[in-house]
């Protein structure tokens, strides 16, 4: 069986990967690349834990090959924290207590970090919707709900200030 | 920062950023992977095993069977006492001859990596003769039925009589008769289980990363299954992405890892994936209750009289009876009601084995009871908080001794005034208040369950802290966390005492290397026991360090004390000297420790540390608790919406309130997984047939109604010194009834309803019993 | 849960997948968006000795309008089919069956192609192409040919697709004056469904029924249609009662699907209701149209 060698762009820095055509994304970032804050909950793309953003869009790290990435634009939970402390929704998350075991939490951070990407500051509805496929076995999702909202009021609140929610410059926002 | 403060937890920050430590980031050094090879078959003979093909496969380190392990090998043991001995049905860590389950461990692949473990499981050649497999509980008992084990498919029948039920029975005006069924579902924590085991073979010692919940049991057990002294093994928790009490026990991969890592002296590493969790990880909740409940003319319920049947599955676990027996001790629940019959049995299946899920046994008698209470008020003709109002027993009875027992210890409500926080929720909720019953052709209803929730059960739990010389205390804590956020209350309850911040103090947990004793998290037993040792260590450094200080600098103990860190010269308002301070001069061996004539008053100079062993009271505390919900009713399709939930609670003292209510929250979550969608179902031939998470369903968040939540602090246990009660089961604990007490209301439904999980076509059947216009 | 091994072709054209496809043989297999292949794979139900990746042919993606009919390239994501104005506007239908499909990320990997060709019997974009008589465009070495819808989808998990033939373009003809609605019935909002109805309808000018299509989906190998409920209502004026009459021309022979937790008997009960709301929809949103 033939390794590929794939070259993509993580967090903003240029890797490089060997992988088997098998190994799925979520686990070439693990493995390879030492990212272990993608997790893996399920291998069949029900969970969610491993909710990355690949070229803009948040995707299941389980559902796509890591050959899959050559030049992919990979965003994980390492990329959008802070180099010290916790962005705006991570913050935020703490504070309305939206994690207890933080497996689930990876996954959510990159949910909502997409979701505060495209929607600056989004209705229930659309909370709702962005978290609707990432299963949280702790919270009851009410803690978790609770956290976006208080960043969406946040924003709207902001709205004539230049903000950024997601902590870091957004490196693969999709055109 | 003080006991009972609402701030966010101290070790959120690693799980936010990704730098949570679970066992699957853990590698060493010519690690090897692990797989178990698991039959496909819920009942067969083998009649051999071929495993030369897989051996040669290119990666590939091993394959274990059963014929590897030692001849004298004991099976895995219980941990709590049993109704009678169940030891013919305990499991071994591989099938010898014969499988008894889907997903029972036949061999252990080694190999470079998890993908090599799999080809080579393909090529492992096993010849197995199929025997008929024994899948409902109810044929299980009949006398012709296929045997399980050669002891019988009824490992125990036991029960309690109490009072006079026959003649309350006789002279009831009112009785129903009601069965129920809760379906097989469980935990299913979001991260699987896993384990990494070393061997240093030159020093005999073996360290194991993964285990969580009992690791000191488990230690002890996994020591005397390979012969070794208990120090040379050393368990140590690593992040754990949740149990709900499945995860952490002893399994038969608690001991295959660790062998084979002996063995090959190579680190191995064993994560399980999802699929292996499903027929692996203990499955919980199944059963089936028959209840006749009767009242007098007054609604004074006059007798329970119930029978249970519980599926146990193929073997017996770690948990023992435990599930059945916790149901059977407290189905009266929180009403005066002495008269009392229950008929148990466990009945074994060639099904996944079973344990504990977050309010095992609670859960499933709730349910039975407070749908049965339902009933009976209906029939009585009053509302159905009435009914319970009339019966919960008052709080001038307390401590309640409801007669029967569990794991050998006695049921006892410790305190609780019932009524008044039954009121107090009612009024919250606004039980009384009217309701639309129609909304665009939905219906609604609202329904309410009562429930008490034993915790702090369990022997003692064990602490010790150390202060250092810069001032920071460790807790050395003998608990496990899956999540919770101990890390936080504990350091709140030492906070309180020493005067420290939160993020001076860290608490260390699931490790037997740091403490001699520990009793573990089940139970809800972690704030009860260990919040208290805690308390009791805290005490001790507190009481150390100021006659330490008294005595060095000669002040009278009682003009001193700590603030922040420091201690104080209350008279002269000063700090005298650091607690940091205090720690470096108690520091073995330290000159200063000798030197003026006042030191000979000092207490012993081994250091500013304090360990406390608390031991659990018997019967535990308890918790009393009332759930409401209301739920809109699609009559012609039997779809649901719970439109809200409630739940209020006396839990004595919070040490969080944002905890607790996490607790509560998430709990109501699970449980409404139970109620509607999760569940284990097995095909007639023995297969689970609902082994992914596409069609094991748990709760998204558009499942999720808002849920509300009153938290008391009415009533202080009165054996612990904190006065806490558990919080983390009341949550799930009373979820069913209350929503199905709910949807009943809302159909005026009269039968049906009793069959969890609450699916559309089982609430579409329940309408389709009543008239309508 | 690591799949067997396979070798991996990622081909920049059709043309080149094609030969792919031919050189590789029938243990080959085309990936699209993978949110139903890759857990195959994972669970070595699917076990291919080779994948053909479709995700950097950059002319299988997208939506355009030519004339009056929408042309799909079979790689658009579901994702961007769902934000698409084309699609809210000219098929609607399309529209709001995507929004029970999955979740965000798995919307935004998996693709309309990828769908019509697994072929869930409870997937609702074959129930869509069906309401909308779609046509499919299949390409092979041999050439191209285009099916209907109904032709396409033949059974659980079967389409007409032959050895060596890909799907490239769904063709649909622009519907911008219809009233829409696809209503289901599933036990966590998401997964698949228990029972969901499609509709189409649009109105004359004195506001009765001009045409309508029905289609149930998730009840039976194939999803199914009943012209015989719309036959009922053509011509006539909407009511409730009117619909709720005309459901009960379904013929419930027609279901099939019978599951421990999800009875025959009461995909039969809740069919109908389904039926009878997304009518019911689809005309208030023709009238909306209207206004």
């Amino acid at each position: 069986m033939t390794h590929h060698q794939v070259e993509l762009t993580v967090n903003g820095s240029k890797v490089s990967m060997q992988v088997e055509p098998r190994q799925s994304l979520a686990d070439a970032l693990r493995s390879q690349l030492g990212l272990t804050g993608t997790h893996l909950g399920c291998e069949h793309g029900v969970c969610g834990a491993c909710t990355i953003i690949v070229d803009g869009e948040p995707v299941r790290g389980c559902l796509m090959l890591g050959v899959q990435a050559e030049g992919a634009e990979v965003l994980t939970v390492e990329g959008v924290s802070p180099s010290e402390g916790l962005s705006p929704i991570q913050e935020a998350l703490r504070e309305h207590h939206g994690l207890q075991c933080g497996f689930c939490t990876p996954g959510m951070v990159m949910a909502l970090h997409h979701l505060f990407t495209i929607t600056p500051s989004p209705s229930e509805d659309e909370i709702n919707e962005a978290i609707s496929g990432q299963l949280c076995r702790c919270t009851g999702y009410q803690g978790i709900v609770s956290a976006a909202k208080a960043v969406a009021q946040k924003q709207r609140e902001n709205r004539s200030h230049d903000t950024t929610v997601n902590g870091k410059e957004n490196s693969c926002r999709s055109a | 920062m003080t006991i009972g403060a609402r701030i966010p937890r101290v070790e959120d920050e690693r799980f936010l950023r990704g730098e949570g430590r679970y066992v699957a980031d853990i590698a060493m050094p010519f690690m090897v992977e692990a797989y178990v090879l698991r039959s496909p078959y819920p009942h067969a003979h083998i009649r051999s095993i071929d495993a030369s093909e897989a051996l040669a496969l290119d990666g590939v380190e091993a394959v274990i069977t059963a014929s590897d392990l030692p001849d004298d090998l004991p099976p895995i043991p219980c941990r709590i006492p049993t109704h009678g001995d169940l030891g013919p049905y305990l499991q071994y860590p591989l099938a010898r001859d014969r499988v008894r389950y889907v997903g029972e461990p036949i061999a252990l692949i080694i190999a470079k990596s998890r993908a090599v473990c799999e080809d080579a499981a393909e090529l492992v050649e096993i010849d197995f003769d199929p025997l008929p497999p024994v899948v409902d509980p109810e044929a299980a008992i009949k006398p012709d039925a296929a045997l399980v084990h050669e002891a019988g498919n009824l490992a125990g029948r036991w029960g309690f009589d109490l009072g006079a039920v026959d003649d309350a029975l006789k002279n009831a005006t009112y009785v129903v008769s009601e069965k129920f069924s809760i379906q097989r579902h469980t935990a299913m924590p979001l991260e699987t289980r896993g384990l990494i085991a070393s061997y240093d073979v030159g020093r005999n010692l073996l360290d194991i990363h993964g285990p969580t919940k009992v690791v000191h049991t488990n230690r002890n057990v996994l020591a005397a299954m390979l012969g070794m002294g208990e120090a040379e093994i050393r368990m140590v928790e690593p992040d754990v992405g949740g149990s709900f009490g499945a995860r952490g026990e002893f399994y038969p991969e608690d001991y295959l890892i660790p062998f084979a890592a002996i063995r090959l002296r190579k680190p191995v590493r064993w994560i399980e994936d999802r699929i292996e969790h499903f027929a692996a990880i203990n499955h919980s909740r199944e059963s089936a209750f028959e209840v006749t409940a009767c009242a007098d003319a007054e609604g004074m319920i006059t007798a329970f009289d119930v029978r249970l049947v519980t599926d146990m599955g193929a073997f017996i676990r770690t948990h023992g009876d435990v599930v059945p027996s916790h149901a059977a001790a407290s189905f009266p629940g929180p009403y005066r009601v002495r008269n009392y019959r229950i008929d148990a049995m466990t009945v074994m299946t060639n099904k996944t084995p079973t344990g504990t899920y977050r309010a095992p046994g609670m859960f499933e008698a709730n349910f039975a009871r407070e749908r049965a209470l339902d009933r009976l008020a209906a029939k009585i003709g009053i509302d159905p908080a009435e009914l319970r109002r009339r019966n919960l027993i008052p709080a001038d009875m307390m401590p309640w001794h409801v007669g029967t027992e569990s794991v050998k210890r006695p049921t006892i409500f410790d305190s609780g005034n019932f009524p008044h926080v039954f009121e107090r929720a009612l009024e919250a909720y606004g039980w009384d208040a009217p309701i639309e019953r129609e909304a665009d052709g939905w219906l609604r209803g609202r329904g309410i369950c009562a429930l008490v929730e034993p915790s702090g059960l369990g022997p003692f739990e064990g602490v010790r802290i150390e202060v250092d010389q810069h001032g920071y205390a460790t807790i050395f804590s003998g608990s496990s966390n899956q999540g919770q956020g101990h890390e936080t209350v504990l350091a709140q309850i030492a906070s309180s005492i020493l005067g420290l911040p939160v993020e001076k103090i860290r608490v260390r947990h699931g490790d037997t290397g740091i403490i001699t004793f520990g009793g573990g998290t089940y139970a809800s037993r972690t704030a009860v026991l260990g919040g208290n040792a805690v308390h009791s260590a805290a005490v001790g450094i507190r009481d150390k360090a100021l006659k330490t200080a008294s005595a060095k600098f000669d002040i009278p103990l009682e003009e001193l004390s700590l603030r922040e860190g420091e201690i104080w010269h209350g008279g002269k308002n000063e700090p005298v000297i650091s607690l940091g301070g205090i720690a470096r001069m108690l520091m073995p061996g330290n000159p200063e420790f000798l030197k003026p004539p006042s030191d000979m008053n000092m207490p012993d100079n081994d250091g500013l540390v304090v360990t406390s062993y608390i031991r659990g009271v018997p019967g535990g505390t308890s918790a009393f608790a009332v759930h409401m919900a209301d739920v809109l009713v699609d009559p012609r399709t039997g779809d649901t919406r719970v439109e809200n939930y409630f739940v209020a609670c006396d839990i004595g003292r919070q040490l969080n309130p944002l905890i607790v209510e996490g607790q509560l929250i998430g709990g109501v979550a699970q449980g409404i997984g139970g109620t509607f969608l999760e569940e284990l179902t097995y095909s007639e031939d023995g297969q689970l047939t609902t082994g992914t998470f596409a069609d094991y369903m748990m709760p998204n968040v558009y499942n999720m109604p808002p849920v509300g939540t009153l938290v008391l602090e009415e009533t202080k246990a009165p054996g612990n010194v904190l006065g806490v009660k558990g919080v983390g089961e009341i949550g799930p604990s009373g979820v069913p009834a209350a929503i199905g007490n709910a949807i009943a209301d809302a159909l005026k439904a009269t039968s049906g309803l009793n069959i969890l999980p609450l699916t559309p076509e089982r609430v579409l059947a329940a309408a389709s019993t009543v008239e309508r216009p | 849960m690591k799949p067997a091994p396979f070798e991996y072709h990622a081909p920049r054209t059709v043309e080149a997948a094609l030969d792919l496809l031919e050189s590789e043989g029938p243990d080959a297999r085309v990936i699209a968006g993978g949110q139903s292949l890759v857990p195959m794979l994972a669970l070595r139900l699917a076990r291919p000795e080779a994948l053909i990746d479709l995700n950097r042919i950059p002319e299988l993606s997208g939506i355009r309008k030519e004339g009056s009919t929408i042309h799909i390239g079979a790689m658009t994501r579901q994702a961007h089919a769902l934000a698409s104005s084309l699609v809210f506007e000219q098929l609607p239908l399309l529209h709001y069956g995507l929004e029970h499909v999955g979740h965000p990320p798995t919307r935004a990997r998996g693709t309309i192609g990828g769908s019509l060709s697994h072929a869930d019997p409870a997937a609702e974009t074959p129930a869509v192409m069906l309401a909308y008589q779609a046509r499919m465009v299949l390409r092979s070495k041999q050439g191209e040919r285009v099916i209907p819808a109904e032709e396409f989808t033949f059974g659980t998990f079967e389409t007409a697709l032959e050895e060596g033939e890909i799907l490239t373009e769904i063709r649909v003809d622009a519907r911008p004056e219809e009233g829409t609605s696809l209503v289901e019935l599933s036990r966590r909002r998401g997964d698949f469904a228990m029972a969901s109805a499609a509709a189409r309808m649009s109105l004359a000018e004195d506001g009765t029924c001009a045409s309508a299509h029905l289609i149930i989906g998730a009840v039976a190998p194939v999803p199914l249609r009943f012209d015989a409920v719309t036959d009922a209502l053509k011509g006539r004026t909407i009511t409730e009662s009117l619909v709720r009459e005309a459901v009960e021309l379904m013929d419930l022979d027609q279901f099939e699907f019978d599951n421990v937790d999800i009875s025959l008997a009461y995909r039969r009960k809740i069919g109908p209701v389904l039926a009878e709301r997304a009518l019911l929809q689809a005309f208030n949103r023709a009238e909306g149209l209207r206004k």
